[in-house]
């Protein structure tokens, strides 16, 4: 005990000799303390307190606060199931009891007896198009299914220690014949393009083959990956969509020519993860020529405008020279020489930008109020608390575009006068994490932060901030507050933080979609920006496209485009030829709009008309089997458990009106509920201090609005799309060709084992975990 | 720089909150996570305001002033938007602002603050504090049937603290009965009659001459009592203990006008002409009368006014036979009625009851020409303890199980016996029942305490570890005041926030305990909490419970 004692003190004392003593360090010391000990122990927090200026009320306040921290020691792998929207409507809630009943957890466990593995739900991880996901550690399991529960904690526990760091390949020195570019964003990984890549390099280097294997960020295709783009002087640029390892040599060699000694790879034993990938689709590649008209990928990427995500897929995330052959820090060079700051916010003004955070606040009006304020010291922040559930536009432009967006940031802050930078980043994104500090560090080495920079005697530095997981930090004064080692309760605005930001110094905070969109409106001029678009909204949004669509992926569209046109064109419509329903636009703090309404154009007004919001661009897609009761519940469990728990209305009012909700999917709900929770929602939305609780009710007033016949339904006991299980069952039809598969994989032997009998149910026994008419073959398993 | 606040345009400071601006026009509006000098987080949302500019409700304790603004403070919206956060801070406290006992008493009798009284021994002022309430305490400790001891929590534990014995206990030994009976106040010179000396009569008489008139009672027996004493054996309510009670109405200056019979003539001649209110507590019996003197009757005897003169909160049950949030007035001036004549229930503590409210809407009558009703005040109230409560609720009294008097019920409790099994209530009253602002808006804005009623209540937990401080984490509505307090005087360990959304709590930080949490600042904290979280604990330098 008092080695162990010791050995905490000592750890604090190295992580505060690296942090300082300030109250502002607690967050990453909280966060340093974790990594160490894998959870908080008490003891460290104690002394903590003895050695630094921080006070326990601020040390617990903040330990409780933020829901990545843990107290209790965990077991030895941690088992993330995301429960974003993309993975709710696909089924995540079962995968996750389904993961508690192979790890045989009690009801208030959730770390199994061994001390192996610990389960939580996780907000996002943002790999929307591989929904369900799971990740253990650090390795992602995408399209999971409750019936593979079992194999997947088997799968990583076969992996291992060979768990693959994710690094950047060096670049090229020799002359090549061409390059192989493979995506390595989040969602690429998960997917299996480590494996594919190491396989790739494998081949390559066994081959001899004189080539560029280049690492780009996120392709945006993400119902495509893993994806190899071959570009060969002289040849048309082909792809191999959803490619697998052990199909990776025969495409390179199709395309070059083995220079070295060339020897027969060994077999390679697939694993788990591409078997999971079990999409409607076949699963071996498929190849399209980049001219080819009419394929899957022509009209994914078609309608699709790339300025956020200019040069996707081409160049290697981290590389400044090719970030500078395409144009980089042009923009930079022309504010710095021959613009002064009011010209770059005046440009700014008139190209008509808005904030992409989802308010849709004026870019430049925000910039001429920081600028105007006399200080002498101003601060830039860089939003990437990207919280939506359902969303994951910035963890793909900071892992894919680091440059892009600290080249924004550098405009920003000549423009404003601001001296310090920071990036605000979710910890759920550790490689967004890496490459931008990885890109800072190349900045600093080349001159283009710190002090003169460009030899134009303009000083800026940019810091890295890690978020603790609180999705209510997305709204700014939150994130201040947190910034500053505080809860991050939002205070009430004025003053705005353009005036009193961060230690009350005037600070500018941005989305990271809306720094990444400045370098090209300045470099391509106001008018090219402000000529895409329509109405107040111009230029244009990233979306994660997720859901039921049959293509899902990051896209990037004019604003303007109508939602059907997302759906049908880019999406490919609605996947296993089921009805259209809805898209759900924005997040917890947007709303749903119906199919009937699809021809509604991607704008801020138009979307807020229609109850929605442009939010930070999640953009799920619901189908037929989607219930619109359970979406809103959904969203609005969501929101209420990331309220900060200031205000009432927020605190008290999102959980009553959720208790509203789940009576109601429960099948007990009477109608007058319908008017009380339309009431509290209305409330709530004008009572709220900040944003979180304002828009918090948006999800339940707009399917109040556009699905009430659905609510209406269940208060009179009956789920339409056969989703809440209180109010649903589980029953075989004749089809059934008793071939007992249901029998053998149902957990809690509700189906006897009778084979060639018809098989039935015992409803006392069956506690609706899905696998069933998931393992049917003849899909004999109904629910009513 | 110039502001709009109700219409009313001028000049204000850069700086100041809309509050401030308001107060300066003498506005005042409700708050309760503000409190002057503490630096805080706009929480509670009792607050709101409207910006008519931008329709925008707005948190005035801090929002600034700005240059044009036209606010306005208060309009049918605005005090519903302040209910509703009262009423989502109440789904969430669960307390009783009135034990248990108190508010199923049809008295209304402060049980908790006699037991306490009690238990000191201080049995004269436990009196004073049964009177209040109850003319007979001594007939009622015989005869009550005691429906606050079927309410106590502790029923539920190890058998209910024996009420009614107690209160018996207060009048029982031999002069205290007769103590502390000159009214307090001026003679006013007016003359009530009061028809009948039953327990509604007799209480009437007590009230009436305890606010300064002239009380004279009209009785067709030989004797005063009424049921008491034509209907309640000798077994169960020896008669000396009658006689001594109508003694005291006696000794106050009660006239007693027995073996007289209220004719209608009587009743026009000498009742309506020489007396300035006339009472009727006549009982069931002489129903008839009604319709003889011409009064107008109802299905339950005769016809009074039984709407509620001030706003009724909307949490008591409508109770037909409600205790005294009633005029009592009949439709003809002056005439008020109480007891078994206006209802079908017998039960004498209701009669008491009445006798009192209507010789309260009398004096309001004489004093003001008109008549006025006790107003009931605002109830949190949270139902049934839970098993997993009961030693919560015991940490502040004995566990011993109900004792029982040696000499039996006639008998009743010694005096040692009587502090004995006082000490036993769990004093499940609020201690801050007067200053507890999340009441006084309740009551303001006629909160509806079970609008927002959550599927299941919160555990309640009291800690106790502080010399003089309990805390009743359920009660709090997280202001954060006493988290402010402990920082800024530098308590090493203070509170916190702990967790976030609905379950965040305040709480002392890494597991400590209160003892060391509130080193200097316990009186600080208790002060400035708005409701009954924070409080004194029972007899802590008498500053028990605010008045």
């Amino acid at each position: 005990m008092k080695e162990y004692i010791e050995t905490i003190h000592k750890a604090v004392d190295n992580i505060v000799a690296s942090r300082g003593t300030p109250v502002t360090a607690v967050i990453p010391i909280l966060q340093d303390i974790q990594h160490e000990f894998s959870h908080l122990p008490e003891e460290a927090l104690r002394y903590t307190c003895e050695v630094t200026d921080i006070t326990q009320a601020r040390i617990e306040g903040v330990a409780s606060f933020y829901s990545q921290f843990r107290r209790q020691v965990t077991g030895e792998h941690i088992i993330s199931v995301c429960t974003g929207t993309a993975c709710h409507v696909k089924g995540s809630l079962l995968v996750y009891e389904a993961i508690r009943r192979e790890m045989k957890l009690n009801q208030n466990e959730n770390t199994d007896a061994a001390g192996v593995f610990t389960i939580d739900k996780v907000a996002c991880l943002g790999c929307c198009t591989l929904a369900p996901v799971v990740r253990i550690d650090q390795v992602t399991y995408g399209h999971v299914m409750p019936e593979n529960a079992g194999e997947i904690l088997a799968d990583f526990l076969k992996r291992g220690k060979q768990l693959v760091k994710v690094g950047l390949a060096a670049a090229p020195t020799s002359a090549v014949k061409g390059e192989i570019r493979i995506g390595l964003g989040s969602c690429c990984i998960a997917s299996g393009s480590q494996d594919v890549k190491t396989e790739l390099e494998k081949t390559v280097a066994e081959a001899g083959i004189l080539v560029d294997v280049k690492q780009v960020g996120c392709v945006g295709i993400c119902n495509q990956v893993p994806i190899l783009e071959i570009v060969k002087p002289g040849e048309n640029t082909a792809f191999y969509a959803r490619i697998k390892p052990e199909e990776v040599k025969q495409v390179v060699l199709s395309h070059f020519k083995p220079e070295g000694n060339y020897r027969r790879f060994k077999s390679r034993v697939v694993n788990m993860f591409e078997n999971m990938m079990a999409d409607e689709a076949p699963r071996s590649f498929r190849k399209y020529m980049f001219e080819q008209r009419d394929t899957p990928l022509s009209e994914f990427l078609g309608p699709q405008v790339n300025i956020a995500t200019e040069n996707r897929g081409i160049i290697r995330p981290c590389d400044i020279s090719e970030y500078r052959k395409a144009g980089g820090f042009e923009a930079l060079k022309k504010c710095l020489n021959s613009l002064s700051p009011q010209d770059v916010i005046d440009e700014i003004k008139a190209s008509g930008l808005r904030g992409r955070g989802g308010a849709g606040f004026p870019t430049g009006r925000k910039w001429q109020l920081v600028h105007d304020q006399a200080a002498a010291e101003k601060y830039i922040i860089c939003n990437g608390d990207e919280g939506d559930p359902g969303a994951f536009m910035d963890r793909m432009l900071l892992e894919s575009y680091p440059y892009r967006i600290i080249e924004g940031m550098l405009i920003s802050a000549y423009a404003t006068g601001a001296h310090n930078g920071l990036f605000y980043i979710r910890a759920e994104y550790p490689l967004a994490v890496q490459r931008i500090s990885e890109a800072l560090q190349v900045c600093q080495n080349e001159g283009i932060l710190g002090e003169n920079i460009m030899g134009n005697g303009f000083s800026f530095d940019i810091k890295i901030f890690e978020g603790a997981g609180a999705f209510v930090c997305g709204e700014e004064t939150a994130l201040i507050a947190s910034i500053e080692g505080n809860r991050g309760i939002p205070r009430l605005r004025p003053p705005y933080p353009a005036v009193q930001g961060i230690y009350g110094k005037p600070t500018l905070i941005n989305n990271t979609e809306t720094f990444s969109l400045v370098s090209w409106i300045i470099r391509k001029g106001s008018g090219a920006f402000a000529c895409i678009g329509s109405g107040r909204s111009k230029g244009t949004k990233v979306f994660a496209l997720a859901g039921k669509v049959k293509r899902g992926g990051l896209i990037e569209v004019p604003m303007g485009i109508s939602i059907r046109k997302i759906v049908e064109e880019i999406g490919g419509g609605i996947a296993n030829d089921k009805q259209f329903k809805a898209v759900q636009i924005g997040g917890p703090s947007g709303g749903c709009i119906p199919a009937s309404m699809a021809d509604l154009t991607i704008d801020f007004e138009a979307l807020s008309e229609a109850g929605a919001m442009m939010g930070s661009g999640g953009l799920i897609v619901l189908d037929e089997n989607d219930c619109m009761v359970d979406i809103a519940h959904y969203f609005l469990s969501f929101t209420q458990n990331q309220s900060c728990g200031q205000c009432t209305f927020c605190r008290i009012g999102t959980r009553r009106m959720l208790e509203l909700l789940e009576k109601i999917r429960n099948g007990d709900g009477v109608t007058e509920d319908l008017e009380k929770l339309e009431h509290l929602a209305n409330s709530t939305h004008a009572g709220s201090l900040c944003g979180l609780g304002k828009t918090a009710p948006n999800p339940v007033l707009s399917t109040l609005r556009y699905f009430r016949d659905e609510y209406e339904a269940h208060i009179k006991g009956h789920c339409p799309a056969g989703k809440c299980a209180p109010i649903i069952s589980y029953s075989i039809t004749e089809e059934c060709i008793g071939c007992t598969k249901c029998a053998q994989r149902c957990p809690s032997d509700a189906i006897a084992f009778k084979p060639y009998e018809i098989h039935s149910i015992d409803q006392e026994k069956c506690i609706k975990c899905d696998i069933c008419r998931q393992v049917c073959p003849v899909n004999a398993v109904i629910i009513s | 720089m110039q502001i709009t606040i109700d219409h009313k345009s001028f000049e204000v400071k850069e700086g100041m909150t809309l509050m401030q601006a308001a107060a300066s026009l003498g506005i005042s509006i409700p708050a309760l996570c503000f409190r002057e000098g503490i630096a805080h987080h706009p929480s509670c949302m009792v607050c709101l305001v409207k910006d008519l500019d931008s329709g925008r409700l707005l948190p005035s304790c801090a929002y600034p002033v700005l240059d044009g603004m036209n606010i306005q403070t208060h309009s049918h919206e605005i005090h519903e938007a302040r209910r509703e956060a009262l009423e989502l801070l109440l789904s969430d406290h669960v307390g009783d602002c009135e034990a248990p006992c108190r508010r199923s008493c049809p008295a209304f009798m402060d049980i908790p603050e006699m037991n306490r009284l009690i238990a000191a021994g201080r049995f004269k002022e436990a009196l004073k504090v049964v009177r209040e309430e109850i003319a007979l305490p001594l007939t009622l400790g015989y005869i009550c049937p005691a429906p606050c001891e079927k309410a106590c929590h502790r029923a539920s534990i190890d058998g209910s603290v024996s009420i009614c014995l107690l209160k018996r206990s207060t009048a029982d030994e031999g002069s205290r009965l007769y103590s502390g009976l000159a009214p307090a106040v001026e003679k006013s010179g007016k003359k009530v009659a009061i028809i009948g000396t039953g327990p509604a009569g007799l209480s009437a008489a007590f009230y009436v001459l305890r606010c300064g008139h002239h009380a004279v009672l009209f009785d067709q027996h030989k004797e005063a009592g009424g049921l008491l004493r034509y209907h309640i054996t000798e077994d169960e309510l020896p008669r000396q203990v009658l006689d001594s009670e109508i003694e005291v109405v006696r000794l106050m200056g009660a006239e007693f006008r027995l073996s007289t019979l209220v004719t209608k003539e009587l009743f026009d001649t000498v009742l309506l002409r020489e007396f300035d209110a006339v009472i009727i507590a006549s009982g069931r019996e002489e129903k008839q009368i009604s319709d003889d003197f011409g009064l107008e009757p109802d299905e339950y005897g005769l016809k009074i006014s039984r709407t509620t003169l001030e706003a009724k909160t909307r949490d008591e049950s409508d109770d037909r036979d409600g205790r005294d949030d009633h005029s009592l007035t009949h439709q003809q001036r002056g005439i008020f009625a109480c007891g078994n004549i206006i209802r079908k229930h017998q039960m004498a503590v209701r009669s008491v009851a009445q006798g009192k409210a209507a010789a309260l809407s009398a004096d309001h009558f004489l004093k003001t020409g008109k008549p006025g009703g006790v107003h009931q005040l605002f109830n949190s109230s949270f139902g049934r303890l839970k098993e997993a409560e009961f030693d919560e609720y015991l940490k502040e009294s004995p566990s011993l199980s109900r004792l029982e008097p040696e000499k039996g019920f006639i008998g009743g409790f010694t005096e040692a016996e009587a502090m004995k099994e006082a000490a036993r209530c769990m004093n499940c009253d609020c201690r801050k029942p007067v200053s507890c602002k999340l009441r006084i808006y309740a009551n303001e804005y006629q909160a509806y305490q079970k609008k927002f009623t959550g599927p299941e209540r919160k555990k309640i937990i009291k800690s106790v570890q502080h010399e003089f401080v309990i805390y009743e984490p359920e009660k709090c509505i997280k202001c954060g005041i006493c988290v402010e307090i402990t920082r800024a005087e530098g308590e090493l360990q203070g509170l916190t926030y702990v967790g976030r959304g609905f379950d965040v709590r305040i709480s002392v930080p890494l597991g400590g305990s209160l003892k060391e949490a509130l080193i200097r600042t316990g009186e600080k904290v208790v002060e400035a909490c708005p409701t009954g979280a924070l409080a004194y604990k029972i007899n802590h330098n008498e500053k028990r419970r605010d008045s």
